[in-house]
């Protein structure tokens, strides 16, 4: 059979075209959701009121004027555990320019457990204990670890729900960083 | 000529069609473990017998064995209710499949993935009528893919036994000594 070379270079640019938008689309966001992302952009971040593992009640609006990365996680989750040391490292890194990382931990298990999983973990910003009320007000967290990117202005920049890199996770820091 | 630029085109339709199926992230599927059916077991009164119950993980998800490698993961594990007067004995679980994943390559974890059975012993008491008897209860399992964890999750599981009566002993006939008759 003779193959029409035009035929060819169609097929091969329809199949490049594809596979660069499929790999667009894979990196953009895990969330089964995600035409929910945009709609979330620009708008303010839910209010929340919850206890942190030392007894204290903590805001959200307690943090306006910082970057906010807010983190759910749970100690049965595996990819969670491999992000914190990164969460550990950008705030300390970040911490200084204006970035505060709440944890908030989507548990069955006891606090106890928790506040020896966050030590063994050494972590050093706040753990709160969430509430599936705070978790709807964020349009649900189906699964873990999921983590909204506030801006100084309690705006959400972002949202990604599944582990990512390091270096996505510091580049979202960084716009959180820049938008007042 | 306008046959085989189509049969081209097909091809490449295809093959798209494929890439963009393989290309899953967390998220796009929902985690699912399923009990296959179970016939109706047949169970001797006063006796142990033993029932095998088989369960299926959703592809591309693994949930944790029932000894998994670290205090924080949630084991997955059967809770049953019997019914009145028969014993429910041990729930033997399969060893996990050590595996690790992309989100911690360094670590194993002890799994099941794909199909695995839970073997429950069930024993009737001796005075039990015969007949058919339901158990009930949940399989509880935490369900992670290679970048997301989603919550722990139950499982209703049912399956039903029928106790029958232990088949009549077999009545030897008194030892005689050889030397009984004279």
């Amino acid at each position: 059979m003779k193959r029409d070379p035009v035929v060819l270079i169609i097929v091969a640019m329809v199949v490049t075209a594809m596979l660069v938008f499929g790999y667009h689309m894979s990196r953009r966001d895990a969330d089964p959701s995600a035409a929910g992302v945009g709609a979330m952009k620009g708008k303010a971040a839910p209010d929340f009121e919850l206890k942190s593992l030392e007894g204290n009640t903590v805001h959200l609006s307690d943090y306006h004027g910082k970057a906010v990365l807010l983190n759910f996680w749970a100690t049965y989750c595996g990819p969670c555990k491999v992000e914190m040391p990164w969460l550990v490292e950008l705030q300390k890194q970040y911490g200084p320019d204006g970035l505060q990382i709440v944890g908030v931990a989507m548990d069955d298990a006891s606090q106890d457990d928790i506040a020896k999983f966050a030590k063994d973990m050494g972590v050093n910003y706040p753990i709160l204990v969430g509430k599936e009320s705070v978790g709807d007000s964020y349009g649900g967290i189906q699964f873990l670890p999921a983590t909204f990117y506030i801006g100084r202005d309690g705006k959400f920049i972002d949202r990604v729900f599944g582990l990512k890199g390091r270096s996505e996770i510091e580049d979202e820091v960084k716009t959180a960083l820049s938008k007042n | 000529m306008l046959r085989s630029r189509f049969n081209w085109i097909a091809v490449a339709v295809l093959g798209l069609t494929v890439m963009s199926a393989a290309q899953d992230s967390p998220g796009k599927k929902v985690p699912s473990v399923t009990m296959a059916p179970v016939s109706v077991t047949d169970v001797t009164r006063g006796k142990a017998n033993s029932v095998a119950l088989h369960f299926r993980v959703g592809g591309g998800f693994h949930v944790n064995s029932n000894t998994p490698k670290s205090e924080f993961l949630i084991p997955t594990a059967l809770k049953l209710e019997a019914p009145t007067d028969i014993v429910l004995g041990k729930v033997t679980y399969p060893d996990g499949q050590e595996m690790s994943f992309p989100f911690s390559p360094d670590e194993k974890l002890s799994v099941y993935t794909g199909d695995f059975a839970v073997s429950v012993s069930v024993r009737p008491l001796a005075h039990v009528l015969p007949g058919k008897y339901v158990f009930r209860g949940n399989l509880r399992y935490q369900a992670c893919d290679n970048a997301a964890c989603y919550p722990p999750k139950q499982l209703p599981v049912e399956f039903e036994v029928k106790v029958v009566k232990a088949p009549a002993a077999h009545k030897a006939n008194p030892a005689q000594s050889p030397h009984a008759h004279s």
